[in-house]
């Protein structure tokens, strides 16, 4: 079976990535002609081909997919049309036709986003007459007494309507689909198959591509499905078309009458009698949870009782949607709450569902608390209801603040010294759990007094009591020590027995060391940005450390979580000590990490499983050289330390980039950024050696965090080599050109890419004249493309922002970097940078961070080009308004550029007179 | 995606380890140092610069003489310098309170004396800590106080409003739209103090921006922020450089301000706003050529008609007369002889020519011989007006300085323009009615006068537009005035011609 599965995959990814569109003419023309006998011909044919890819014969399977894939290269319109009758033929076994789907499925819609743009060219420009053939055929599917083909014939469906919908090129598909649930002698799985395809179009499609008449249709279609006197099958698949068509009931659920009426129908599905109809209806009801939240009000009685009913004697899935179901509502008033705090004035409904059910909501959640499996500290992954439960009630906490303690505690003292361990650790969940919310006057005095209690329970005979403990004291100095604002629960009397306890836990069974871990991170977290604060950690420093690294080198842990808890942990201690106390333990820890670093280059390497293993070791190691580093480069003198084993240093990192052949490696790299900046001009008699990985680096287009990472060490190194860059900027230049125009180049990367453009030109002065002619354009299109995003996605607003960003900082950098000399280079690229900045003011949404960047390249580009910019910054009456705004801004920092700007604009007028 | 697994995706569990996140929450670090080393970078390589150009120094007099009263004051002020300087270090509760207490002992000693220690405040290190006082985000009484000491130290000597250099770029600052009006109009008074010092001090707020802040200030109707902003403006655009004043017109809602504002009641308001068009007026052909095509000249006339304070009369008249003498559409095209406007300014005219104050007679007389100047059919209206025998008369016993107003009126209505290139005309109608009024002896007077300021303004009469009535005059039939012209071109074409100008 597995083998079958691979084979599947394997040759629908083949096929998808096959990014060549070969024109058949001679296919085209002749298509017309075409007889169905030759189609079916065709068709056996393919048959045998899917089967043979599936194949437990590696090399009938080769074979297959070779056929399969010059067959697509060769043909496609006729392998396309051949899937789909592959699909939509009952007489063919269903192997085939479920290979014949997915190929179909993955020729029209892929994972990555430069790939699925082409296959939707693809699709479009394709003949007319070839497309409604397909969709005819996966239509008819849809009737299909095999329930697979239909479900299958479903997604492809969707894919396509994603695609055309929008386009207006498929307007008949909702009728279309909806005739099938009116006709009263269709087979239920017509009906079944149909609602599958109405819910997975409303999943792919977005909400207003439809007309309120299709949408109004859909929605009674789809309610009318989940009736109780339809068949199960079909019930089940309303109530998941449903789940994916709520978004669209907007106006709908505004209705108070259309509204009642799918409420209703929700909540009798909620009860049907087959648990997964149940659950579906649950997922509905968290969905409308979120969506609807402001028109629940009249419904909140009845779905509390539904919700206490499941949790308490539900299926474990069921009951989970019904936590789930209270999650939400959580996340919705919280969010509510953050909005209110924000911004006094609008406000949205607010209607305290979490503090109304409290009395009754805590004490339910604290009964899924004792519902915990035996063995859930070992395996990852695992949800089950206590754990969604304590997430909840987690979440209550956040929602009502003071209001749930006293609901809590008598749960807690109750059970927390019970002889079964059940109890204990519910009582310690709870209150692990509560931590967050309630105000600090609220909880210190009973954390306080608990702290002793909790210190002993790390003694408790039960595993899952001292991990939750563990867990619990780290919630507890996350969230209740904070010496940098005056409050702390740990104190010069409890440290010491804190340090003492956590030493000896740490040396407990993994899952409760990990969670020690965890103590220890918050606990000298506390301290960040308070480096006199961590003093009393100063005398625990050595033995912290070398528990840390004892930790991390256990070899009872069946994963490397435990390792890397421990030296992400050693980073947080490192990072928040104070250095002047601790340089010393630091330099002494610096030769133990080298050391270990070095070890994993001896590692034998027999297998790519050893090969990963030593690339993460090699990860978490570079990790904590980065923290080293650059906290020891803090201070000048901390800093010769650096500077002493600098020569030693690169050349481990070096022997790590030589590791791979191929790939560079990520924290290595990171790690190098933190030393460059460390060793200043002295970063130059490296480069001969390392510049072939940072190449590497630059050239890694499939593992985009590496290329980021590498831009990224490229500004550091511009930093501190300054005009020593300039025999490297050539290529390095050359290699960000072309990242910038890859296609296959994830996006995030490109701002990375403009910021540098500035490090580059700042550190080379005058020398980047010679790119301004490629770079420009480029920072011109990117300026386009931000003009371009669509405000509505949020995901592309921000990356519009760090666009924008980069853009300003790129002018920002090239005009710095000219100012001395050759200003005038940038005279005929001012207008349009003026143009992009005037749109970036007058953005209605405009980020903070963007109006600082932008106000800032303003006064470049009036300080660099002086009384030469007087024309253009004459016309500019946006110019004075914005810098006025800014200036009235809360953020001093903008403030700040913001005057100086003003100054230079000032001078532009004021030199010539 | 519509693909199989069809379960929702799961919240993240709140007991969940240490490990990832950490992990990425120390990348997320590593790579923001990056940035904020590239941001720290820019902002040196910014900042760095405007060290350079804020470059100032303030001499210190050391040749004060000292009183003991004096030194008293001087002790107090440097002690309360200190304390200032003790109040913004401090960071405790009740900072803000503690500076705003400094900030006032400081005001009141430096509004007290006759004398302000402004220099002991100078000298002690006050203009850093109160431009401190001035940082963005502080609060109002704070931001007052220290603008107000500012604005003291402002009115001070040359060198001292000098000293000012330092907080100008944020006293300008706070004078946006957005700062409470107290304080935009406390610091716009200190900046208009600064201004009125200098053209090189003008210049300088020129460049930062202070202009535009300040028209905007104009634009609202609250009448105290108005009269500073238009007291500060008339400051800045003073010149000599017309340029200030040539911008000042054509920002938007400018002129919409400065007629709104005149027609108000308030005449303290209306005086400022005068000033303001009194500069334009005299400095700016391009604001004099807006102006005139506004109904502004009806509204000065308006307001001179009706007014009787000095104060506002004084820029009015100034404001007519620069608009008359600046651009001849007023005259060939607005006071047009038998229009209302141009009987109405001559009635105001005649009634100022009644006052009492010789400031006023003199300007008035200055702005009528600008009217005189116009066409014959100007002159023919003022000679037939009111103001004839007030002209008379004042020739006869008005001071010097009036007198020679005077004489330009009455130079000006005996002579018509050139017609071509051909020499002037005289009117001999109007003459020889001034010399039948007796007017001839006040004009001898006035020339025959021993004192040297009275003689060169009879020298200027005459350079101006006397010199070739006078050449005729010698043949004249009259033999009072042939006799008078002759002596005339003895004295001060003669043997004094020359001498001295």
């Amino acid at each position: 079976m597995e083998v079958i599965i691979a084979g599947m995959l394997s040759i629908a990814c083949l096929i998808q990535n096959l990014s060549l569109v070969i024109a058949d003419l001679q296919f085209q023309i002749y298509f017309g002609y075409w007889t169905l006998g030759i189609l079916e011909k065709m068709a056996v044919e393919i048959t045998e081909f899917l089967l043979s890819a599936q194949s437990a014969d590696l090399k009938v399977r080769n074979e297959a997919e070779g056929r399969l894939r010059q067959f697509q290269e060769q043909n496609l319109s006729g392998f396309l049309l051949s899937l789909s009758i592959e699909l939509s033929n009952d007489g063919k076994p269903i192997e085939s036709r479920r290979l014949a789907g997915i190929v179909l499925k993955n020729s029209l819609d892929a994972k990555d986003a430069t790939t699925k743009e082409h296959l939707v060219h693809r699709w479009v420009s394709s003949d007319v007459s070839l497309r409604s053939q397909i969709k005819g055929l996966l239509l008819n599917t849809l009737g299909s007494s095999v329930s697979e083909a239909g479900h299958t014939a479903a997604q492809v469906i969707a894919k396509i309507a994603s695609i055309e919908i929008p386009r207006k090129e498929w307007p008949e598909l909702i009728a279309s689909l909806l005739a099938n649930m009116t006709q009263q002698d269709k087979p239920s799985s017509l009906k079944q198959a149909t609602l599958e395809a109405l819910g997975y179009v409303c999943e792919e499609i977005s909400h207003n591509v439809l007309v309120q008449d299709e949408v109004n249709s859909v929605l009674t279609a789809v309610v009318q499905g989940m009736n109780v006197t339809e068949q199960s099958s079909v019930r089940l698949a309303a109530t998941t078309a449903l789940y994916n068509a709520l978004d669209f009931a907007q106006t709908n659920f505004e209705n108070e009458h259309e509204r009642n009426y799918i409420m209703k129908v929700v909540c009798e599905t909620a009860m049907a009698k087959e648990a997964d109809i149940r659950q579906a209806a649950f997922e509905c009801l968290v969905s409308i949870a979120s969506t609807y939240y402001d028109v629940l009000e009249p419904y909140m009685q009845t779905l509390f009782e539904l919700t206490a009913n499941a949790v308490k004697g539900d299926e474990e899935g069921v009951a989970l949607q019904a936590i789930e179901f209270w999650s939400s509502i959580c996340d919705e008033e919280i969010e509510l709450q953050d909005f209110e705090t924000g911004e006094t004035g609008d406000s949205y409904p607010h209607s305290r569902f979490i503090e109304k059910a409290l009395p009754l909501l805590v004490p339910m959640l604290l009964e899924t608390l004792l519902k915990q499996d035996e063995d859930q500290d070992q395996e990852d992954d695992i949800w089950n209801l206590a754990m969604a439960g304590g997430t909840c009630l987690g979440l209550v906490a956040r929602t009502v603040g003071d209001a749930i303690v006293p609901l809590v505690m008598p749960f807690v003292q109750e059970n927390i010294s019970k002889p079964d361990w059940r109890s204990r650790e519910a009582a310690t969940y709870a209150f692990g759990s509560i931590l967050e919310g309630p105000s600090v006057e609220k909880l210190s005095p009973m954390v306080v007094s608990a702290l002793e209690f909790l210190l002993n329970a790390m003694r408790d005979q039960n595993s899952h009591v001292k991990d939750t403990t563990a867990w619990t004291l780290s919630r507890i100095f996350e969230l209740l020590h904070s010496p940098a604002t005056g409050f702390s629960v740990i104190s010069p009397a409890n440290l010491q027995k804190i340090m003492a306890v956590l030493l000896e836990s740490i040396k407990d069974s993994p899952h409760v060391a990990e969670k020690v871990c965890g103590a220890i991170y918050y606990l000298a977290q506390g301290y960040e940005g308070f480096e006199s604060g961590s003093s009393v950690l100063t005398p625990y420093l050595p033995e912290i450390i070398s528990s840390l690294i004892a930790t991390a080198e256990r070899t009872d842990a069946n994963d490397s979580k435990l390792r890397s808890a421990a030296y992400e942990t050693l980073n947080e201690v490192v990072r928040c000590s104070n250095l002047v106390e601790s340089s010393q333990i630091i330099t002494q820890l610096l030769p133990v990490i080298m050391n270990k670093l070095g070890q994993t280059i001896e590692l034998q390497i027999l297998s790519s499983d050893d090969r990963e293993k030593q690339g993460d070791l090699q990860a978490l190691l570079c990790g904590v050289m980065q923290v080293i580093i650059q906290k020891l480069s803090s201070t000048d003198e901390s800093k010769a330390i650096i500077f002493q084993a600098a020569d030693q240093i690169m050349m481990l990192f070096l022997k790590v980039f030589a590791c791979r052949s191929s790939t560079v490696h990520e924290e290595a790299m990171l790690a190098i950024g933190a030393f460059a900046y460390a060793t200043g001009p002295e970063f130059g008699k490296y480069m001969p050696e390392f510049y072939k990985y940072l190449e590497m680096g630059l050239q890694n287009f499939e593992e985009y965090q590496v290329c980021s990472i590498s831009v990224g060490a490229v500004g550091d190194i511009c930093r501190a080599m300054d005009d020593k860059m300039l025999p490297y900027c050539d290529n390095i230049m050359s290699l960000l050109l072309k990242d910038l125009s890859s296609a296959d180049l994830h996006r995030s990367v490109k701002p990375p890419i403009f910021s540098c453009f500035g490090d580059i030109a700042l550190a080379i002065g005058v020398h980047f004249e010679k790119y301004v002619p490629y770079a420009m354009p480029m920072m011109q299109g990117a300026a386009e493309v931000c003009a371009q995003i669509d405000v509505n996605d949020e995901e592309m607003v921000e990356y519009g922002n760090q666009l924008k960003r980069s853009i300003f900082e790129a002018y920002s950098g090239i005009l710095q970097g000219f100012k001395s000399s050759k200003a005038e280079i940038m005279l005929p690229h001012a207008q349009h940078l003026l143009k992009f900045i005037e749109v970036v003011a007058k953005d209605a949404h405009r980020d903070e961070s963007v109006v600082r960047a932008a106000v800032a390249v303003l006064g470049d580009l009036a300080d660099a080009l002086g009384s030469n910019v007087k024309m253009l910054f004459k016309d500019l009456a946006f110019c004075s308004e914005f810098l006025g705004e800014c200036l009235q801004s809360e953020d001093e920092q903008l403030k700040e550029t913001a005057t100086w700007t003003q100054g230079m604009i000032g001078r532009v007028f004021s030199v010539c007179g | 995606m519509a693909d199989e697994s069809t379960a929702t995706p799961r919240r993240d569990p709140i007991k969940n380890p240490v490990g990832i996140t950490a992990a990425q929450r120390r990348r997320q670090n590593a790579v923001s140092v990056g940035k904020e080393r590239r941001e720290a970078l820019f902002r040196t390589k910014r900042l760095c610069r405007v060290g350079v150009s804020s470059d100032m120094d303030a001499p210190v007099d050391s040749d004060m003489m000292i009183e003991e009263e004096q030194s008293i004051l001087e002790a107090q002020t440097s002690s309360a310098v200190e304390e200032l300087k003790i109040a913004i270090a401090f960071q405790g509760k009740g900072a803000v309170q503690k500076k705003v207490n400094a900030l006032r002992d400081l005001r009141r000693l430096l509004s007290r004396s006759e004398f302000p220690p402004i220099e002991t405040a100078i000298t002690c290190g006050a203009i850093p800590l109160l431009a401190q006082c001035l940082s963005f985000g502080s609060q109002d009484e704070q931001l007052l106080e220290a603008a107000w000491c500012l604005t003291n130290i402002a009115a001070g000597r040359p060198e001292e409003t000098r000293a000012l250099l330092p907080a100008l770029p944020l006293l300008i600052a706070h004078i946006g739209e957005k700062s409470s009006m107290l304080v935009a109009e406390q610091c716009a008074w200190a900046l208009g103090n600064v201004a009125g010092e200098g053209e090189d001090l003008r210049h300088i707020l020129l460049s930062q921006g202070a202009l535009l802040p300040l028209a905007k200030m104009m634009f609202p109707n609250k009448g105290s922020t108005v009269r500073t902003a238009g007291w500060a403006l008339s400051n800045l655009i003073k010149g000599p450089d017309p340029k200030a004043a040539t911008e000042l017109i054509k920002i938007d809602g400018v002129v919409e301000a400065i007629l709104r504002h005149l027609r108000k009641s308030d005449e303290e308001l209306v005086t400022e706003i005068a000033w303001v068009v009194v500069y334009l007026s005299a400095l700016s052909p391009v604001a004099t050529s807006v102006l005139v095509k506004t109904d502004l000249l009806q509204l000065l006339v308006e307001r001179l008609a009706t007014s009787n304070s000095l104060q506002l009369l004084i820029p009015v008249l100034r404001s007519l007369g620069n608009l008359i003498a600046g651009d001849t559409y007023t005259t060939n095209a607005v006071l047009v002889p038998g229009h209302e406007l141009t009987d109405n300014i001559i009635l105001a005219l005649v009634k100022c020519l009644k006052s009492e104050h010789r400031v006023l007679k003199k300007e008035t007389a200055w702005v009528l011989s600008n009217i005189a100047a116009g066409s014959v059919g100007h002159k023919h209206l003022i000679y037939k007006s009111e103001a004839m025998p007030l002209l008379i008369q004042l020739l006869k016993t008005a001071p010097f300085d009036i007198k020679k107003e005077v004489a330009y009126v009455v130079g000006n209505l005996c002579v018509a323009p050139a017609e071509g290139s051909g020499r002037p005309i005289l009117i001999f109608d109007h003459l020889v009615s001034f010399v039948r009024n007796g007017c001839l002896r006040g004009f001898i007077d006035l020339v025959r006068s021993a004192d040297i300021e009275a003689a060169r303004l009879g020298l200027q009469f005459m350079e101006l537009d006397g010199i070739d009535a006078m050449e005729r005059f010698q043949f004249h039939e009259n033999e009072d005035l042939r006799n008078m012209a002759n002596q005339l071109v003895d004295k001060y074409f003669g043997e004094d011609y020359g001498l001295d100008s």
